[in-house]
């Protein structure tokens, strides 16, 4: 692969070597050519060939002086004369056949010549191979023969050397073109081994300053990271430590020197993420799989020389080095970080906490005041109820004044707080604007009437009467803003209107306005008269009282709606307030007629189960239903109330929603899940809690209807009217009633103390019953003793006051918890509460069912 | 060493059996071939003189070559020059052999080897004639090397050859 890489200048530096080398054989060969030419050339000089054709003439000239010796000779040497007729014979033959002699052969005028000569040869042979005589004789002949020939033996020579020649002068300048070839190859040659040296030079000034620039690099890179704040640490593919910089030995505690050389994973990894960079490490290799290398900043865990765990943030990066894959981390310490963060969330969270606690402290104490409020409420009812004097009559109305007014604050400080706690929830119901516009207008005419302030109201527009919308919040809304014009007008005017504004593509929308003609306000006043705690002015706060949360809450009102309010005032002359909220305009409901007319005179008497924890609250609404003529059975909590429904046929059920051991939510659902005899009875939920969403819970559980606290004797008589069903039965417990108290004991001391005295004897035995049947029921966590004692002196008073039923079911608990006998303890308790049902409603002082009022 | 060992080998052969090998009988046809010089073996007058026969009862050596100065391949027929040389115990570094036209050249001894030039006395198993280049030719085996294809090796091919001078 790296080799590929650094291909391009090889690849130069080959072809180079190859042209360099192409060119040294050119040379070489060249150079043997010429070698060898020189060498022919030198043989040549020497040749015998060139000397075999001069040789031809010597020995034709040899045999011619031996024919012309042996002419005149009387003895002449005829051996030695063919002898040398033979060799010029043997010459010219070699002439004729010989290879190396073809070419020659080709030359027009020796092959003339050598024809001649050959048949010179031909016609003489005869007579040299005859007899010494017939030689001797034609010796003249022969030399006349002879003589004819020579001429052409001559030129034979002749032409031959001609032809060597030329052939010597051709091959001579074959050597020069050879030579000039040579000479040229050897420059090229020359000037390619220059080019190679030059380039050689250059590659080598390139790779000087590469290695200069690398050692610089790497010089900086080593103070760089030998600098750098984040550890550096570098390993193989194998995670054995290459590197390790001084941030890196500061963070971590060990040396470089320990380090290096060391497998990553034991030194500085946890133990608890240990096996999982093993898995890493090995998928990584296996299959290239990176899930951290080059995948940005991750926070994991470290360990320091010490084992201590720390918080790292770190980013890998892999890189390819000709020793392999190798893997450089930055790793930074972040535990300094990571404890602030988690400080800041610390901080954060104690705040939100001390901010929830303030919020439940405020939810918790509003209902907790307001529930005592309740009690003393619906006594002062109950006293208003009773014979009274003008002046208490006023006290009471001053009082119940008060009370109310000490209510509403709660609840706004209430609404605030859920407001502002995200708990306020819109509970929409179908509604009539126009009645409830009206309702608001009736209820405060008395006030405008006694400021002498005209008060009136209208419709702009074409009206918009029923809408599907939180009536309550609208109410409480529209109540403060007209209640402050009119509380805030004198001899004036304050007047109403109210305009549905129908943009098209949008939800309609609602304007209430409600200008005055009162004292106004200043700029100032203005731009903080939404905020909470804002009193107006303070000659007519004593007058006219209140939080300053009255438009506070009207705001998160309106903006919980998704609506919003405006003022626009001008001190002296009047406010005028604009509310706008969207509207959801739906056709008037069917008049089924929900609410039944009241008429006291149609009520019946109604066996009613009231389920409150509240002592005071259950004798407030208690009296309240006995004296409108029901009977009442009452339960302390949920518990009782499901043992009650099991056993009693009842014809409502009135639930508070929180009570201790059982509350009313869960009580409903085991009266509704099971199978008593009371199981399908209607049960009304008594709350001081109006949010929807748990309303809503209330109706899912099984409940019928939502009686909000606190009560009023018309909301309990309304309910009783909505629920009972005019034909019922007649109580079946009417006969045993009769049964429970012997009557003959109580008009005995009806008689004896008179009815004034026996009410609170009454009164305190029924406290005390009912705090022993609520002692009873949690009879287990009392000592037996305890209980035979307590049944024993209920037990005395029951027999007193004629209440045998319940005498006889306290002796029993009483028998059962001397003997030890817990079953029969707890049956006995079991039936304590049926008994006191019946009897309970004869404990009065006075026998006559008329109510009081 | 074997050349050094020769002579007294020799010596011991000449003194322990008959002098055949030693001596070398006279020639009794025409003299074809006369060797002078330094040679230890002589029969006539200090030179060794040889016609066919004797030359043809020497170690034959035969083998087909071409040459430049004929048509075709032939086939030669002769004594080796280095069986001759052994044959006549020539001590000497350089053979002159003379023609019978008295053309001569110079033949180092160091090419008598095996597989080396003969003394051709029959081409294509036919005695040869002075018109032919007889009765003596040297051939080299041309063919067999590239060595023998040169133009000394040619000069050094003498034909019509009949005398051979052993010069130290």
């Amino acid at each position: 692969m790296s080799n590929l890489k650094a291909s391009p200048m090889r690849l130069r530096l080959l072809i180079t070597l190859l042209l360099g080398a192409v060119g040294l054989g050119v040379t070489l060969y060249l150079s043997t050519a010429v070698v060898r030419d020189l060498r022919l050339l030198n043989s040549a000089r020497s040749d015998n060939v060139q000397w075999t054709l001069s040789q031809a003439e010597v020995e034709f000239l040899e045999y011619d002086l031996h024919l012309n010796t042996s002419l005149g000779n009387l003895d002449p040497d005829l051996r030695t004369l063919r002898r040398e007729f033979d060799i010029f014979y043997s010459r010219i033959n070699t002439l004729r056949q010989a290879s190396i002699y073809s070419a020659l052969r080709d030359v027009p005028e020796f092959s003339r010549n050598l024809r001649i000569v050959q048949t010179f040869l031909d016609r003489t042979v005869d007579t040299i191979d005859a007899s010494d005589t017939a030689l001797t004789g034609a010796l003249p002949e022969l030399i006349e023969r002879a003589e004819a020939v020579r001429p052409n033996v001559r030129q034979l020579a002749n032409s031959g050397l001609n032809y060597f020649a030329e052939d010597s002068d051709r091959r001579r300048s074959n050597i020069a073109v050879t030579l000039m070839q040579m000479a040229a190859v050897v420059t090229i040659l020359l000037v390619t081994l220059l080019l190679l040296a030059l380039y050689l030079a250059y590659l080598n000034a390139q790779n000087v300053r590469r290695r200069a620039e690398i050692v610089q690099a790497s010089e900086r890179m080593k103070i760089v990271t030998g600098t750098a704040l984040d550890a550096v640490v570098v390993s193989d593919a194998e995670g054995r430590i290459l590197d390790f910089n001084a941030a890196a030995e500061q963070i971590f505690g060990y040396s470089a020197t320990e380090a290096i050389g060391a497998d990553l994973g034991a030194l500085i990894v946890p133990d608890h993420h240990r096996a999982a960079h093993v898995a890493g490490m090995e998928r990584m290799r296996a299959h290239g799989e990176k899930r951290v290398v080059g995948k940005g900043r991750i926070k994991l865990e470290a360990k320091r020389a010490t084992g201590e765990v720390f918080p790292v943030e770190f980013a890998i990066q892999s890189a390819q080095t000709d020793d392999g894959e190798i893997f450089i981390a930055f790793l930074r310490d972040i535990s300094h970080r990571v404890k602030a963060e988690a400080d800041l969330v610390a901080a954060r969270d104690r705040a939100l906490a001390g901010e929830k606690a303030k919020t439940d402290f405020l939810a918790t104490m509003s209902h907790e005041i307001r529930t005592p409020l309740n009690g003393l409420l619906g006594n002062l009812s109950l006293l208003r109820d009773t014979k009274l004097s003008a002046r208490q009559a006023r006290y009471i109305h001053n009082m119940d004044t008060s009370g109310k007014l000490l209510m509403n604050h709660i609840s706004d400080v209430l609404d605030i707080t859920k407001y502002d706690a995200g708990k306020l929830h819109l509970r929409p119901v179908p509604m009539n604007i126009s009645t409830l516009l009206q309702d608001i207008i009736d209820n405060q005419s008395g006030a405008a009437l006694a400021h002498d302030t005209t008060l009136d109201w209208g419709w702009v527009g074409p009206p918009a009467d029923w809408i599907h919308a939180d009536r309550d919040r609208i109410q409480h809304i529209l109540m403060n803003v007209i209640g402050n014009a009119v509380k805030f007008t004198h001899g004036g005017r304050v007047s109403v209107q109210a305009e549905v504004l129908r943009a098209p593509d949008s939800t309609p929308e609602l304007h209430v306005t409600v200008s005055d003609t009162g004292i106004g306000m200043d700029d100032t006043l203005q731009s903080q008269i939404f905020d909470d705690f804002l009193t107006g002015d303070s000659s007519y706060d004593r007058e006219v009282g209140g939080t300053g949360l009255g438009l506070g809450i009207a705001r998160r009102f309106v903006q919980a709606l998704g609506g919003g309010i405006d003022v626009e005032s001008t001190l002296g002359e009047g406010s005028t307030f604009l509310i706008r909220f969207p509207i959801t305009p739906i056709a008037a409901p069917a008049a089924t007629g929900p609410h039944r007319r009241l008429r006291s005179g149609e009520l019946r008497p109604s066996r009613v189960l009231l389920v409150e924890d509240n002592e005071i609250n259950r004798v407030v609404a208690r009296e309240m239903l006995v004296a409108a003529g029901h009977r009442v059975t009452e339960a302390a909590n949920g518990k009782v109330a499901v043992d009650l429904a099991q056993n009693k046929t009842f014809d409502l059920i009135l639930m508070d929603i929180s009570m201790p051991i059982m509350d009313g939510r869960t009580a409903t659902r085991q009266i509704r899940d099971g199978n008593g005899v009371s199981a399908r009875t209607p049960i009304v939920a008594l709350t001081a809690n109006a949010m929807a969403e748990e309303q809503q819970a209330f109706l899912s559980d099984g409940m019928n209807d939502i009686l909000t606290k606190p009560l009023t004797r018309d909301g309990l008589m309304q309910v009783i009217a909505n629920h009972v069903h005019r034909d019922t039965d007649p109580p079946a417990f009417a006969k045993d009633a009769s049964k429970a108290v012997a009557g003959a004991y109580l008009d005995d001391l009806r008689e004896t103390l008179g009815i004034e005295a026996l009410r609170p004897l009454l009164d305190r035995f029924v406290t005390e019953v009912n705090d022993t049947l609520a002692f009873l029921a949690d009879h287990h966590s009392h000592a037996p003793a305890e209980i035979a004692a307590r049944a024993h002196r209920i037990a005395g008073s029951a027999a007193t006051l004629g209440a045998v039923e319940l005498r006889a079911g306290l002796i029993a608990v009483e028998t059962a918890a001397n003997a030890g006998d817990e079953k029969g303890m707890a049956k006995a308790i079991a039936a304590l509460p049926a008994i006191w049902f019946v009897t309970r409603p004869q404990m009065r002082a006075d026998r006559d069912d008329a109510p009081d009022a | 060493m074997y050349r050094s060992l020769f002579p007294a080998l020799a010596l011991v052969v000449a003194t322990a059996l008959p002098a055949w090998a030693q001596s070398l009988a006279e020639p009794e046809g025409e003299v074809i071939l006369t060797v002078s010089g330094a040679l230890d073996v002589t029969n006539v007058g200090g030179t060794a003189q040889f016609d066919l026969e004797m030359l043809e009862a020497l170690d034959a050596t035969t083998f087909e070559t071409s040459t430049i100065w004929t048509e075709g391949t032939h086939s030669f027929t002769g004594v080796s020059l280095d069986t001759l040389l052994e044959r006549l115990g020539v001590e000497g570094e350089t053979l002159r052999a003379t023609a019978i036209n008295d053309y001569a050249v110079d033949i180092p001894v160091s090419d008598a080897v095996e597989g080396g030039p003969i003394l051709a006395y029959r081409m294509d198993g036919e005695t040869m004639s002075v018109r032919d280049k007889g009765p003596l030719w040297v051939i080299y085996p041309y063919d067999a090397s590239s060595d023998y294809r040169s133009e000394v090796t040619y000069s050094r091919s003498i034909w019509q050859l009949d005398r051979i001078e052993v010069m130290q």
